[in-house]
C-alpha cells in the first residue's frame, strides 16, 4: 500500500514528482547553477577569505606594528611634552631675553649716538691735537735748532773759559811778578838813595840833597802804586763772603780814625741812618774808607767841611751816599773817575794813585750793585753807590 | 870772645843783603853775621859739610834770616832740611820775602818756621822790620838750652 499509496502516491506524486522534478529540474538546474554559482562564489569566497585571512594575518601584523608604533609615539609623545615644556621654559627665557636685548639695543642705540657725538667731538679734538702736533713738530725743530747753536754757543763758551782761566794764571804771575821783582829794585833805589843821603848829606850841596830826596820820593810813589795795584788785582780774585754788614759801625769807626788819624777835627760828620747792608764785610769796609778818604781828602782845605753820609731804600736796592763841600770835579770827565790811575786832580794839588775808587767800583760791582758820582767843581761831590739787598753773591 | 855765628843771612839778591846789614849794623847786631848768597852754601853752612866741614853742627847759629826766592836751592827746600833734622830743627828761622801774595806762606808755617816778614819797599819800614826782628830773636826772646 503504502507502496501503491506510495505508487498511487508515488504516481501523484510522481505526477507531482514529475512536476516537481521538472520543477525540481528546473530548480535542480536552478541550484546546480546556483549551486555552481555557489561553488563559484564559495570558491570566490575562499579566495577572498584567504584574501582576508591574508588581510588579517597583515592586519594583525599591521596592528602590533601599530601597537608598537604606538608605543613609540606615546614614548616620543612624552618626550616631545617633555621637550615642550622645556621649550616652554627655554621659551619664556628667549622673550625673557630678547626683551633683555631689545632694551639693550634700545641703550646701545642711545650709547651709539652719544658715541657717534663724542666721535665727532673727538675728531674735532683729533683735528686740535693735529694742529697741536704739528706746532710742537716746528717748535721741536726750533729747540733742535736752538740746542745745536746752545751747544755750539757752549763749546765756544767752554772754550772761552779755559781761556779766562789761563789768562787769570797769567794774570796771577804777572801781579807776582810786579809785586816780587819790581820791588826789588825799586827798595835798592830808594834804599841807596838814603844810605847816600845818610851817609853824605853834609858833604852834598843842597841842591845835589834835594835830588836825592826826589828820587826818594818818587820811588816811595812806585812802591804806593805797586801796593795799590796789588790790591786791586787781589780784589779781583777774591772770593767775597756775603754776610749781613752793620754799615753804620763800620762808617762811624772809619769817620773816628779818619778825624783822628789825619788830625782833621775840623771836619764836621753827618752820619744819617745807614741801613745794614748783604755783603761781604771785608770789601764793604775797604769801600767805605775809600769813599771817606776822598771826601775827607778833597775837602779838607775848606774853610768848614761837611761830609754827609746816608742811605735809603730805592726799589729792590738800598742807596748809600756820601756828600762833602770840597774840591769837586767837572762832570765832563765823569766817565774817567772809576778807571785805574784815573785821576782828576794834580798829584801837587791832592795826593793819591787813582786807585781808590777804581777798587770801589770793583768791589760794588762784584755785589750787583751800581757806582757813580756827581760833582761840581770847587763846590763838592757827592758819590752814590747802591746794593741789592738780597744778595746774590 | 865766642867767634861763631849768630846771625846766618842767606840772601842772593845784594842790595837787599846790604840793606839787611847795614840795618842790624845799626842797632849793633851785625858783629858775626855771615851772609851766604844761595841756599847751597847755606846748607852746607849748617849742615857743617863741604867747605864747612871743619866747622861742629852743635855750634848753631841764633837767627838764620833765609830769603825765599833764590836760585838752585830755595829757602823752602833750606828750611825744610833744616827743621826735619834733630840737630838743627830748634834754630829759628825767620823768612823774608818781597811779597805777600806768596803762596809759600802756609807752606812755611806748616815746615814750622818761626816767622814770616815781608820786606817792606819803603826804606824806613824796612830798616825797622829788619832792626825790630833783629833784636826781637837775639836780645828779647829767649832760645831754648
Amino acid at each position: 500500500m503504502e507502496l501503491l499509496n506510495a505508487y498511487k502516491k508515488l504516481a501523484l506524486q510522481n505526477e507531482d514528482r514529475e512536476l516537481r522534478a521538472a520543477e525540481l529540474v528546473i530548480a535542480n538546474k536552478e541550484l546546480a547553477f546556483q549551486n555552481e554559482e555557489k561553488e563559484k562564489r564559495a570558491v570566490e569566497l575562499v579566495v577572498v577569505n584567504r584574501e582576508l585571512a591574508f588581510q588579517h594575518a597583515e592586519k594583525a601584523k599591521l596592528a602590533e606594528e601599530l601597537v608598537i608604533a604606538n608605543n613609540e609615539l606615546i614614548l616620543q609623545n612624552n618626550e616631545k611634552e617633555k621637550r615642550a615644556a622645556q621649550l616652554v621654559i627655554a621659551n619664556t627665557e628667549l622673550v625673557f631675553q630678547n626683551n633683555e636685548k631689545e632694551k639693550r639695543a634700545h641703550e646701545l642705540i642711545i650709547a651709539n649716538k652719544e658715541l657717534v657725538l663724542l666721535n665727532v667731538e673727538k675728531e674735532k679734538r683729533a683735528a686740535e691735537l693735529v694742529a697741536i702736533n704739528e706746532n710742537l713738530a716746528a717748535k721741536n725743530i726750533e729747540k733742535e735748532k736752538m740746542t745745536i747753536e746752545l751747544a755750539a754757543a757752549n763749546d765756544g763758551l767752554a772754550a772761552r773759559t779755559s781761556e779766562l782761566i789761563a789768562v787769570n794764571a797769567e794774570l796771577e804771575s804777572f801781579s807776582y811778578s810786579v809785586s816780587h821783582d819790581m820791588r826789588i829794585p825799586l827798595r835798592a833805589i830808594q834804599g841807596y838813595s838814603r844810605m847816600l843821603k845818610e851817609d853824605y848829606e853834609s858833604k852834598l850841596t843842597p841842591e845835589a840833597n834835594r835830588l836825592i830826596d826826589n828820587i826818594i820820593s818818587y820811588t816811595k810813589k812806585m812802591g804806593q802804586l805797586i801796593d795799590e795795584l796789588l790790591a786791586f788785582s787781589r780784589l779781583g780774585r777774591k772770593e767775597l763772603v756775603p754776610e749781613n754788614v752793620p754799615m753804620q759801625d763800620i762808617v762811624k769807626n772809619i769817620c773816628t780814625e779818619m778825624t783822628t788819624e789825619h788830625s782833621c777835627p775840623r771836619i764836621e760828620f753827618k752820619i744819617n741812618e745807614l741801613l745794614p747792608a748783604e755783603g761781604d764785610t771785608v770789601a764793604l769796609n775797604q769801600t767805605w774808607i775809600n769813599l771817606i778818604s776822598n771826601a775827607v781828602k778833597y775837602s779838607r782845605l775848606k774853610d768848614k767841611p761837611f761830609i754827609e753820609i746816608g742811605s735809603m731804600e730805592q726799589g729792590n736796592d738800598t742807596l748809600y751816599y756820601i756828600k762833602d763841600n770840597g774840591a769837586g770835579f767837572d762832570m765832563r770827565y765823569a766817565d774817567k773817575l772809576f778807571g785805574v790811575f784815573q785821576r782828576l786832580h794834580n798829584e801837587d794839588q791832592f795826593e793819591g794813585t787813582g786807585v781808590g775808587l777804581a777798587i770801589v767800583h770793583r768791589i760794588i760791582s762784584k755785589h750787583g750793585g751800581r757806582v757813580w758820582g756827581e760833582g761840581k767843581v770847587d763846590e763838592g761831590a757827592t758819590f752814590y753807590f747802591t746794593l741789592p739787598r738780597k744778595s746774590d753773591l | 870772645m865766642n867767634t861763631e855765628i849768630e846771625i846766618l843771612l842767606v840772601e842772593d839778591n845784594a842790595s837787599d843783603a846790604e840793606m839787611t846789614i847795614r840795618a842790624l849794623k845799626a842797632n849793633n847786631l851785625a858783629n858775626r853775621l855771615l851772609h851766604l848768597k844761595n841756599g847751597a852754601d847755606a846748607l852746607d853752612f849748617i849742615f857743617a859739610q863741604e867747605l864747612y866741614s871743619s866747622r861742629k853742627i852743635e855750634n848753631v847759629p841764633n837767627l838764620i834770616l833765609l830769603d825765599l826766592k833764590m836760585p838752585k836751592v830755595n829757602g823752602i827746600q833750606v828750611l825744610q832740611k833744616i827743621k826735619s833734622d834733630e840737630r838743627t830743627k830748634k834754630i829759628p828761622v825767620v823768612m823774608l820775602t818781597s811779597s805777600k801774595e806768596d803762596p809759600d806762606i802756609k807752606k812755611c808755617y806748616a815746615l814750622g818756621v818761626n816767622g814770616y816778614v815781608v820786606k817792606p819797599v819803603e826804606f824806613d819800614a824796612f830798616y825797622k822790620a829788619i832792626a825790630d826782628l833783629g833784636l826781637f830773636w837775639m836780645i828779647v826772646n829767649e832760645p831754648p838750652q
